[in-house]
């Protein structure tokens, strides 16, 4: 009898319900594509801040060879610092000379992973995608120009009483200090500047917010000590910051809209509550207790939310891909996980909007049916 | 026969008005009494508090062995569920509810619902055909006899009948009145509101109140 009596009502009560079953749909389509957007947008803007390349730079402290690091002891400290796979590369720098005796900037480093952390080079030739290769090197373009380098040239380099020779994999434009670098495979740089496991520094690609950035800086530069971790072009702190700022923006909105759901639901609850007493009164002189009675009520007003949570739901799955397609230009998934939330919530907004059926806790039925 | 009802110095006062003042009287079981009085002369507050709709300031309403005065709220909800059934004269049917459902809903709130024994009910007050029906699709007559149908349901002890009918045309009221004498005939106790003295002239008993007191006692049917 109770499905009954629940169907029976919400018959009923029809034109009223619904408007607050729009107020709640709607309300549910834009909290759940917040939600929607809130989870997909890490990995959006993730994806988006990885194609700006390494953002942090452990060095050592002092300068000249009092700033070299040792690799293995740095890249441990990093690794327990940060575990998970953050992209990273070290470098070594040392001033080479040519057969010629002209001065040249030469860099070694990992030449596999160099390249994903600084995106923005354009490599004319080929790229190296071997950490170990110590035969290929890439040139920056003005080292290209002044020395006539081309992919396939040979380039020997000294340095003191060594040398080394390459052959050129490709030209790199980088709009930066690659531009007038040779880059070559870490080890042979070190072979040649007689430097083995120094380094000057580690550029690396760190995820998250400024917390975990100071959480990283701190552990690091604790573990290795002389190092000196900074954030490069502010780009971690302004990444975590943005994350953070979405998040506040899509907790606020969403309270918001619940709110707003709920004060809509309340109005409708309050105008079916005064017409309802009559009912109540009647209900109450055939013997049902307040809380049976309001029970059914607060049943129909459940069944308003889930209803309302589910449909917003479908409504919000549409709205979060056609959002992502405006605004990232790639289709956000809808996240099924947000469903059963949106529901929770919904529900919990519809019975905290049903509180004017408290009032008919004080109906009395002999007045009620007395017709006042 | 045994007292069902034994109402003993009965006061209602609601601020400045004794709506109540000592009322004393009883009534058997099986008895049909119309309650009669002018308007304000404290006959529909007697049956809401006989019906547990309501509580005397003071003395004493006992119904079947139970004294109403004394329950607290839950304990008047039960009593209305077990004891009484109610007969309005605005009919007070659920809109949305079909004719049946009106019934069941009495069922509902005493304890089981049963869907064959409501449909009975409707039948043995001629509304066989109107099962499906909700109240707007249903006359005056009609409803009032739903309202019988569901007052019945619960086998209660005692039917409270207030101007029963008040609202009802004379054919339809004619139809209203026969069940009543039919239940009546049946052994059910009955205590009914009315004006129309012809309809009072139907009772075991008249009792007539005024300004809230016991005016005068009419028997029509000899002593039982």
């Amino acid at each position: 009898m109770f499905g009954r009596l629940l169907w029976r009502l919400l018959r009923g009560n029809r034109g009223r319900l619904t408007i607050a079953l729009v107020a709640i749909t709607a309300g549910a389509a834009v909290v759940s594509a917040l939600l929607n957007m809130e989870i997909d947008v890490r990995q959006k803007l993730g994806e988006e801040f990885r194609t700006l390349g390494a953002n942090v730079v452990v060095s050592g402290r002092g300068s000249g060879d009092a700033a070299l690091l040792a690799a293995g002891k740095t890249e441990q400290a990093i690794q327990s610092a940060a575990p998970g796979g953050n992209a990273y590369a070290p470098y070594l720098y040392v001033v080479a000379r040519t057969a010629e005796k002209r001065p040249v900037v030469l860099a070694g480093t990992w030449l596999d992973l160099a390249p994903a952390l600084t995106p923005w080079w354009r490599i004319d030739g080929a790229a190296i995608s071997s950490r170990d290769d110590a035969n290929h090197c890439l040139v920056g373009r003005n080292v290209a120009r002044q020395f006539s380098l081309s992919p396939g040239s040979s380039l020997e380099l000294h340095y003191g009483e060594n040398s080394a020779r390459w052959t050129v994999s490709g030209v790199i434009s980088a709009g930066d200090d690659e531009d007038d670098q040779v880059i070559a495979n870490l080890a042979s740089v070190q072979n040649l500047a007689a430097l083995n496991d120094r380094i000057q520094m580690i550029q690396l690609r760190l995820s998250g917010a400024p917390q975990e950035f100071q959480k990283f800086s701190t552990q690091v530069e604790s573990a290795a000590p002389g190092t000196e971790v900074r954030a490069i072009r502010q780009i971690s702190q302004a990444e975590g910051n943005l994350l953070g700022r979405i998040q506040l923006l899509v907790l606020s909105m969403s309270v918001l809209i619940l709110v707003l759901t709920g004060l809509c639901v309340l109005a409708t609850m309050a105008a079916l509550a005064m017409e309802r007493r009559a009912d109540v009164g009647l209900m109450k002189a055939l013997g049902g207790t307040i809380g049976r009675v309001v029970t059914l009520f607060l049943a129909e007003v459940g069944v308003l939310g889930a209803a309302g949570g589910v449909l917003g739901y479908i409504a919000g799955a549409a709205l979060t891909v056609w959002i992502g397609q405006r605004v990232f230009g790639a289709a956000i998934s809808p996240r099924l996980e947000v469903l059963p939330l949106t529901v929770a919530l919904t529900v919990a907004v519809a019975l905290a909007g049903a509180l004017p059926l408290r009032l008919l806790g004080r109906v009395k039925p002999a007045v009620i049916l007395r017709g006042e | 026969m045994a007292l069902l009802v034994q109402v003993e110095a009965l006061t209602k006062v609601y601020g400045r008005v004794r709506a109540l003042d000592g009322v004393t009287f009883g009534v058997e079981s099986g008895e049909w009494i119309a309650m009669m009085g002018p308007s304000g002369s404290g006959k529909t507050t007697l049956i809401n508090i006989l019906g547990g709709l309501d509580t005397p300031t003071s003395g004493r309403a006992v119904v079947d062995g139970v004294d109403v005065a004394r329950f607290d709220e839950a304990g008047l909800t039960r009593y209305r569920a077990e004891k009484v059934g109610f007969i309005f004269q605005q009919f007070h049917l659920v809109s949305y509810l079909t004719a049946v459902e009106n019934v069941m809903l009495a069922q509902y709130f005493h304890s089981m619902t049963d869907e064959g024994d409501a449909k009975r009910a409707l039948e043995r007050v001629g509304l066989g055909d109107r099962l499906e029906h909700l109240p707007a699709q249903l006359s005056g007559g009609e409803q009032q006899r739903v309202a019988v149908a569901r007052a019945l349901i619960n086998h209660p002890k005692l039917l409270l009948a207030d101007e029963p009918t008040g609202n009802l045309d004379e054919a339809n009221e004619r139809i209203v009145i026969d069940l009543l004498r039919e239940l009546h005939a049946e052994g059910h106790t009955i205590v009914m509101v009315t004006h129309d003295a012809s309809i009072g002239g139907l009772a075991d008993r008249r009792i007539e109140l005024a300004h809230g007191r016991l005016e005068q006692i009419t028997s029509y049917t000899p002593e039982r």
